[in-house]
């Protein structure tokens, strides 16, 4: 047996007993984790059922509305955080499956002094947005499609944008915003 | 969604072990697993959180063969300099398939594993019955809506496309999946529906996709995946075309060609009629749409998903053309 | 309620400031940081979460609902049936119009459409009420749905929408040339990126009501009237809506499901709908089929329009589209005549979407018009100049102003369209067909009246109150835009608060109306404040402009001086100081003076006071004509919009910036109804089966060209206070036919039914 516990959970070795260790049978059953996460640098500690997605886990556990939940299936890109500065959906991402990784949302974008990151500099003197619904999302995709060098040309910055979608049809002066970004982050 | 068990593996082994337990699912990305739990279509009683194992995210490419950890991200593959050069065709496909920011999240084993987008079987609720959820229980899709429907590979149990790209040039180009115990062909990992649609992969309780192996050849090299769809970006294909290339030094006759078709049949669906037609034949454009059109050999419209008959060889042969024009 | 601070709009100069300014939104910090918290996102304690379940036949009864299962899940706290909700009072209608049934129940137990609310479970979390409402077991005794239009009669005709002047059918049948087709838009969808949902708290007999909402008195009056307490009880928060789009401006079944749950349980409830219960819990645009009939002379001059028009309803509501808006107004022609009916089918009643009425209006006849072009070869732009309506032909009246012949001229200029060629299939790039295409649209100035509080404050500061509401038109924006003007002040000084129904009361946000509004009453509510401060200036005895022969004061970037430039000239504060006063408040409205306080509660909480377009000599409306390029793929029939000109008629734009944004937007949501939307019903079960984003299609990023907008407007003293006519709903109004016929000219294929999906060119 050398199964171990990490942060109040079981990770899975091969049992030599045929028994976890956590259950008295081979099933283990339904209990409530006890997890931290690292969110815009700070500690948080909660305990959540394994179904909680990261989205809920922000909105209704921790108070972090900024990222928006529009869709809760993977179709609109309202939901878009940081997981090791990597874009993802925090709606089909379980909260306990980001345990140890790093997770940025908007509300961890500016600088510690209000400092607005570039993108959204960018986003207001474009009137990239109205309801602002999609916003956080978009921001956090626009920041990400920069990093990786997808922003290279109107057309490529289109394509990387396409998974967030705004039904305000805020898209050309998104297209303007991530433009200006990426150049003013490039000089 | 049911509530379930949360386990995390941290090996492969102990990811096998655990995935046959009874009621287990494994969950890597998780964009199809979590997707489908919220559907109440996947009601796992543990899930077996793989994400976190090291090493499985590998991507090993040389020009005469690609191998592929299970647990590398589409947007790695997509953007792997190596894939582009060697196997653009594996890349396009990859970076047309949903959005930036479900590759950054699915894995490359996840993605075979990607259940089909027909809108009867995600809504349990309004539609029970569904050969691919229920057997025996019927299919709601026949006589219903149908313009997303397979036209190939279909049977009276079950007509729901196989949705992914990235599968399609893997069948293409004979890629095989790794599962530890066995290699089987990726054509062959994928099951058509036949009489029993629950049945769409040939993995066993336990087992763990490892990686895919991808042989090169020059046809991998001049290769292409088109992708046709009514939205410009984000969405499945209504008809799609894995091929790649390779002609005699006289620069017009064919001597290999691998086609693939994608969002017109029940699994990735290798027209290798196509294949046979064009082989030392001239890249010509008359006979290139001819020999296009015996793709859709044995297709069966239900209606509205008719077009697709027309669509499909045109995707084929736009691409075979398209690439018989670059260098 | 909130506040925005200027802090980072204060960057823009002070010219941009002014109405008419490209101000950025001021709203927009708090946007773009996460910190801008929506309805249903304020966090209280003691929160439970409500989970509906839907139907899932289209018509029939529920016979049985079995709720153990889901009772005794972990979690649960309720779970609420027809049998088991409180019962409600019925409310009255938007035009005020008292109920028809005394009692309201908003889960049924007689189901009229699929996904109508049965029950609904209420738990400590959200995963625990998803879970449980999966567990509610319901019987149905099923009876045959009216799927669509196309399985009812002629329906139900509608004599209010009837038109007629001349005789059309005669002069139609006299015509040399004639086009006659029937063009057909499907149900469409909202589709906010917000979902609908709220919080709702009880303490005591008094609600508040946390809800994204387009009219926050009118959605206060219905929770007031089901649950019989007094208006003033219910306090509705909407400090900010993640879109609207028309679908926002009523209190509906779930949210009556939430409030009865709160007051239930003496707890506060959330209930958000799921992504696919936003699909069938409200209404999207209804269905809808024309028939346009154009006669017209051998030169074009049109001799008669004869148009039919059917749309779908509700079988237990009713929703006229109004059909034959655009095509009794846009074209002069001496014989007119339009009908319309109704077909009830097994919806949820249909409802407002961008531009109801004038949207599907225009694709008939702004389609027709193209074919009547091509019939006689006849430029189609050319065509709407021959035929350009120089006063309104139904009301016979004159226009208050109309740029649109500026609009076709700009538009064409800056499209190049004169390098067109004209043939069908004449212009081609490799595969792709190019087609241009043209199409004007226009949307009725929809007046009403509003209040406003303005407040001047010691230091200096303003702040503006009312329970308006911005779903990013700008309201938060224009409206501290229009107070600085008038009062005198910086931009940076004056704060606006809106979305709280316990400010300055509204009416609907709603048919491009509020920015006319709102800026009339808050220029008459600070000039009322100013005026104030101006007599007390003078005529304060510690004041040192006491004394001063004048009979004003000018203020300008918060100071105040004499006009002439003599005297003292010292800040607000200090004058304020001075005069030993904490605050000058002025609550200014445009209401007439004869209002009862009754006519004026009718005014904010239902729209049965709103102004005709046609009232007095005028006739307003806003007015546009879009110019649009299309690729066509000629093997897969894909269909990509590569360039839009559009040249727009708004009158006076408040702030160019933002109204560039709206109309933009207004536009892409076009390019989604010609190319992409439809919401496409299963016919066997009555049921949708695209309720969700990823298989209802809204444009993506990847679909949208740059756009290029060409405001023609002038200032239009008829339509508002500071000359502005309708922004918002007027773009998307033109846009689907300017695509179709782009289509028809790169292709020669003619698509008359919406979307131009690829399988209707291939």
């Amino acid at each position: 047996m050398t199964s171990q516990t990490h942060t109040g959970q079981t990770i899975i070795d091969p049992p030599e007993d045929g028994h976890f260790r956590n259950g008295s049978t081979n099933q283990p059953s339904p209990t409530t984790l006890s997890l931290h996460l690292t969110i815009n640098g700070r500690d948080h500690a909660l305990e959540v059922e394994p179904r909680v997605t990261l989205l809920d886990a922000l909105r209704e556990r921790l108070a972090l509305t900024g990222t928006k939940k529009g869709c809760d299936q993977g179709q609109c890109g309202a939901c878009t955080v940081h997981v090791d500065g990597e874009r993802v959906l925090a709606c089909l991402t379980l909260a306990a499956q980001v345990e140890g990784r790093s997770i940025t949302t908007i509300e961890g974008l500016a600088d510690e002094d209000g400092t607005l990151n570039a993108v959204q500099a960018a986003f207001l003197e474009q009137d990239a947005f109205q309801c602002g619904y999609c916003t956080p999302g978009q921001i956090m995709s626009a920041v990400a499609c920069i990093r990786e060098g997808h922003a290279g040309s109107d057309e490529e910055i289109r394509e990387y944008m396409a998974g967030n979608l705004c039904r305000c049809g805020a898209y050309p002066h998104i297209v303007a915003a991530v433009r200006q970004a990426a150049k003013e982050l490039r000089s | 969604m049911k509530d379930f068990s949360y386990l995390r593996a941290d090996s492969v082994e102990a990811a096998r072990n655990a995935a046959a337990l009874p009621g287990a699912m494994l969950l890597a990305g998780g964009t199809t697993l979590v997707d489908l739990a919220k559907c109440g279509v996947a009601e796992p009683s543990t899930v077996i959180d793989i994400s976190h194992i090291e090493g499985l995210n590998a991507i090993d490419v040389t020009a005469d063969r690609a191998v592929i950890g299970a647990l590398a991200k589409m947007s790695q593959v997509a953007d792997h300099a190596a894939v582009k050069s060697h196997f653009p065709a594996v890349s396009e496909a990859l970076w047309q398939a949903a959005s930036a920011q479900l590759r950054n999240m699915a894995t490359i084993g996840g993605n075979l594993m990607q259940r089909t987008r027909c809108p009867y079987f995600r809504d349990p609720q309004n539609f029970p019955a569904c050969n691919k959820r229920s057997p025996g229980s019927g299919c709601s899709a026949i006589g219903g809506v149908t313009r997303g429907h397979a036209v190939l590979g279909t049977s009276e149990a079950c007509i729901a496309t196989y949705p992914g790209d990235l599968a399609i040039a893997l069948v293409a180009f004979d890629a095989e999946v790794d599962l530890g115990e066995r290699k089987l062909k990726v054509e062959d990992f994928f099951l058509a529906p036949g009489a029993t649609a629950e049945q769409e992969h040939d993995i066993r309780p336990g087992e763990v996709i490892t990686a895919i192996e991808i042989p090169g050849s020059a046809a991998t090299r001049r290769s292409t995946y088109l992708k046709i769809r009514d939205r410009q970006s984000y969405e499945f294909a209504a008809a799609s075309a894995a091929v790649g290339l390779e002609l005699e030094s006289d620069g017009r006759t064919i001597r290999d060609i691998r086609v693939a078709l994608g969002g017109v049949a029940t699994k990735p669906w290798r027209a290798r009629a196509v294949e046979e037609a064009l082989k030392g034949k001239s890249l010509e454009e008359d006979i290139v749409r001819k020999a296009s059109e015996l793709a859709m050999e044995g297709a069966v419209d239900h209606g509205a998903n008719h077009y697709k008959i027309a669509l499909a060889p045109r995707v084929v042969a736009r691409a075979v053309l398209e690439l018989g024009e670059t260098a | 309620m909130t506040v925005h601070d200027m802090k980072h709009a204060a960057s823009d100069s002070a010219r941009l400031e002014a109405v008419g300014g490209r101000l950025s939104r001021v709203d927009g910090p708090a946007k773009i940081t996460g910190a801008a918290k929506y309805a249903f996102e304020q966090q209280l304690e003691g929160l439970a979460h409500a989970v509906l379940v839907g139907a899932t036949i289209a018509a029939g009864k529920v016979t049985a609902i079995d709720t153990r299962a889901a009772e005794t899940a972990p979690g649960v706290l309720a779970v609420l049936t027809p049998g088991s909700i409180m019962e409600l009072k019925g409310a009255s209608d938007w035009f005020g119009r008292p109920p028809a049934e005394e009692t309201y129940c908003p889960l049924v137990r007689e189901v009229t459409f699929s996904g109508q609310h049965v029950a609904a479970v209420v738990a400590e979390t959200f995963e625990q009420a998803v879970a449980a409402a999966a567990l509610v077991k319901v019987w149905y005794d099923e009876t045959p749905a009216i799927v669509d239009l196309s399985d009812g009669s002629d329906g139900i005709p509608i004599d209010a929408m009837t038109k007629e002047w001349g005789d059309a059918q005669a002069a139609f049948a006299a015509a040399p040339v004639r086009v006659c087709a029937a063009y057909n838009t499907p149900r469409e969808f909202q589709a906010a990126m917000e979902p609908h949902g709220l919080i709702a708290r009880w303490e005591g007999d008094a609600l508040t009501i946390w809800e994204p909402s387009q009219w926050l008195d009118g959605m206060a009056r219905t929770y007031a009237e089901w649950f019989g307490v007094p208006f003033e009880n219910v306090r509705l928060v909407s400090p900010y809506i993640g879109g609207g789009f028309g679908s926002k401006a009523l209190a509906l079944a779930h949210s009556a499901v939430a409030a009865a749950a709160a007051k239930m349980l003496g707890r506060p409830v959330k209930l958000v709908l799921n992504r696919p219960q936003n699909f069938t819990s409200y209404g999207g645009r209804a269905a809808t089929r024309q028939t346009v009939a154009i006669g017209a002379d051998r030169e074009g001059r049109i001799q008669s329009i004869v148009h039919r028009g059917v749309n779908e309803t509700a079988v237990d509501g009713m929703w006229v589209e109004p059909l034959g808006s655009v095509t009794s107004i846009m074209y002069a022609t001496p014989n007119f005549s339009s009908k319309q009916n109704v077909v009830r089918v097994n919806t949820v009643v249909p409802g407002a979407k961008r531009a109801p009425g004038e949207n599907p209006s225009a694709f008939g006849i702004e389609c027709a018009i193209d074919e009547l072009a091509y019939e006689l070869g006849i430029d189609p732009l050319e065509m709407r100049l021959i035929n350009y309506a120089e006063q309104d032909p139904e009301a016979k009246k004159a226009w208050s102003t109309r740029q649109l012949r500026e609009a076709f001229a700009a538009g064409a200029e800056a499209f190049g369209w004169a390098k067109r060629s004209p043939a069908p299939r004449s212009m081609r790039d490799g595969h792709q067909l190019i087609g241009w295409g043209v199409a004007a649209g226009t949307y009725p100035v929809r007046r009403a009246y509003g209040e406003a509080m303005v407040k001047l404050l010691a230091d200096g500061s303003a702040e503006v109150e009312s329970s308006s509401i911005d779903m990013g038109q700008g309201t938060y924006t224009i409206l501290a835009q229009t107070a600085a003007e008038t009062l005198g002040v910086p931009v940076k000084q004056v704060s606006v608060k809106l979305g709280d129904s316990r400010l300055a009361r509204a009416g609907v946000t709603g048919g491009s109306r509020l920015a006319g509004v709102m800026t009339g009453a808050v220029y008459k509510a600070a000039g009322q404040a100013l005026d104030e401060l101006i007599g007390l200036a003078l005529s304060d005895p510690r004041s040192p402009f006491h004394g001063l022969q004048a009979n004003t004061l000018v203020v300008k970037d918060g100071r105040i001086a004499s006009p002439r430039g003599d005297g003292p000239e010292i800040s607000i504060p200090e004058l304020m100081g001075t005069l030993g006063r904490e605050k000058i408040e002025a609550k200014g409205d445009t209401v007439p003076a004869s209002f009862t306080p009754q006519q004026r509660y009718n005014n904010y909480t239902t729209i049965a006071t709103a102004i005709p377009h046609t009232e007095g000599d005028y006739s307003r409306h806003s007015w546009c004509a879009h110019f649009v390029e299309v690729r066509v793929d000629e093997d897969f029939g894909t269909v990509r919009v590569s360039r839009v000109v559009s040249a727009l008629d708004s009158g006076r734009l408040y702030n160019p910036k933002l109204a560039e944004s709206q109309w933009k937007g207004g536009i892409i949501m076009g390019i989604g109804q010609a190319l992409l939307e439809e919401g496409i019903v299963d016919r066997r079960h009555g049921r949708i089966v695209n309720g969700n984003l990823a298989d209802y299609m809204l444009p993506t990023n990847a679909d949208i060209p740059d756009i290029q907008t060409i405001s023609v407007g002038i200032p239009d003293p008829h339509s508002s206070a500071l000359g502005g006519k309708g922004v918002g709903e007027l773009g998307i109004v033109g846009v689907a036919p300017a695509i179709a016929n782009a289509v028809f000219h790169a292709t020669g294929k003619r698509v008359r039914d919406l979307p131009i999906t690829l399988e209707k060119l291939i």
